[in-house]
């Protein structure tokens, strides 16, 4: 039987098969109609009709059933996410598990076409180390994302000693939709 | 569960820090049949599961490998005590090891969502379990499904009769 206890470990090791047989965009389709429109559709139903409440109660949910180390900040036209201790990146970590070459990609793989259907953009960093953050705001709103601490204080992963990542490149997303959409800058 | 007792070091080959998994996890497994049966067909879903057996399983082959039937009945104990809402009975028989699974965590978190579940989800325990045990000497026979099966590990050389996929129920919600 195919479990969910280690779950990231098939799913990443899932984009490279599709990889295999279908490249980039057949992994860009089955992140979209398999975990979007499928497997995750009662987040499409959610942040669809409620918006940032709808974001709060997903969020707030899996999250905390998948072991997170996180904080969620928001206000009427923002919410943002500051992950510590991704819960699936960092099971990857620990067990040695790299099928893919950035298993990363697969958050904004399935969210922000999400998203782009509910009027909504992201900014977005990630380190490949199990930190990353995102702020979220509707599309018609040109709000730039905050200095670190701005919005969330000291919860701001920004700020934390783990963030700059040992590689010294950080993935980057600004008011995005899709997986390409993002820019690698060197950080150190 | 009745058997051997299990032995203190995890027999899981990829091991987490919270004691069992987050259930919605299962509608990324049935959305990703789904996908893969849309795209591929019945046989590229069926090498899909092979696929997976035998190369992202391969430890738990190497562990079958070298530990016999008592590795496999305690692979499967440590597996559904880490699966949510798993209620299944693992039996080590001199010649064999059987699940009896009485009620399918999958199936069951579904079913309560009423998320439509891929009509093949069963087989998957076949093709992913045969990839498995075949390197090992051994085989998996199947029969049941839809929410309870019964699920026999043994010697290759002891499984005479291929598996009978019409043994295998299709699943519904």
């Amino acid at each position: 039987m195919l479990g969910c206890y280690d779950f990231c470990g098939h799913y990443e090791w899932t984009f490279e098969w599709m990889i295999q047989r279908g490249g980039e965009p057949l992994l860009r389709e089955y992140w979209d109609e398999a975990i979007h429109r499928d497997s995750q559709r009662h987040a499409m139903e959610l942040i669809g009709s409620k918006g940032i409440e709808g974001m709060k109660e997903y969020w707030g949910h899996t999250l905390v059933d998948e072991g997170a180390g996180y904080h969620c900040t928001a206000t009427d036209t923002v919410f943002r996410t500051d992950m510590h201790e991704c819960p699936s990146k960092g099971f990857l970590i620990r067990n040695g598990l790299h099928q893919h070459h950035d298993y990363c990609d697969h958050c904004m793989g399935w969210i922000g076409p999400l998203l782009k259907e509910c009027g909504w953009v992201v900014d977005h960093e990630h380190n490949h180390c199990g930190q990353c953050w995102w702020e979220l705001r509707r599309a018609t709103d040109p709000t730039r994302p905050g200095k670190p601490g701005e919005m969330s204080g000291e919860h701001d992963v920004r700020k934390s000693a783990g963030w700059l990542p040992p590689h010294g490149t950080m993935d980057v997303y600004e008011r995005a939709n899709a997986p390409h959409d993002k820019t690698t800058r060197k950080v150190d | 569960m009745r058997g051997k007792m299990p032995s203190p070091v995890n027999p899981l080959p990829y091991t987490d820090t919270k004691p069992v998994g987050a259930a919605d996890f299962y509608f990324a497994i049935n959305a990703t049949f789904r996908f893969v049966l849309k795209k591929a067909g019945i046989e590229g879903l069926r090498q899909y599961w092979t696929d997976l057996g035998a190369r992202y399983f391969a430890p738990v082959t190497a562990q079958w490998k070298a530990g016999g039937l008592p590795a496999v009945a305690e692979y499967w104990r440590a597996f559904f005590a880490a699966e949510p809402g798993a209620k299944v009975e693992v039996s080590q028989l001199p010649d064999a090891v059987t699940l009896e699974v009485k009620v399918c965590p999958a199936i069951k978190h579904l079913r309560a969502h009423g998320r439509e579940i891929v009509p093949c989800f069963c087989q998957h325990c076949y093709f992913i379990g045969e990839a498995m045990a075949a390197p090992a000497g051994l085989a998996v026979r199947i029969e049941g499904g839809n929410g309870s099966c019964r699920q026999t590990f043994l010697r290759r050389d002891a499984a005479t009769a291929a598996q009978d996929l019409a043994s295998i129920k299709e699943a519904s919600c």
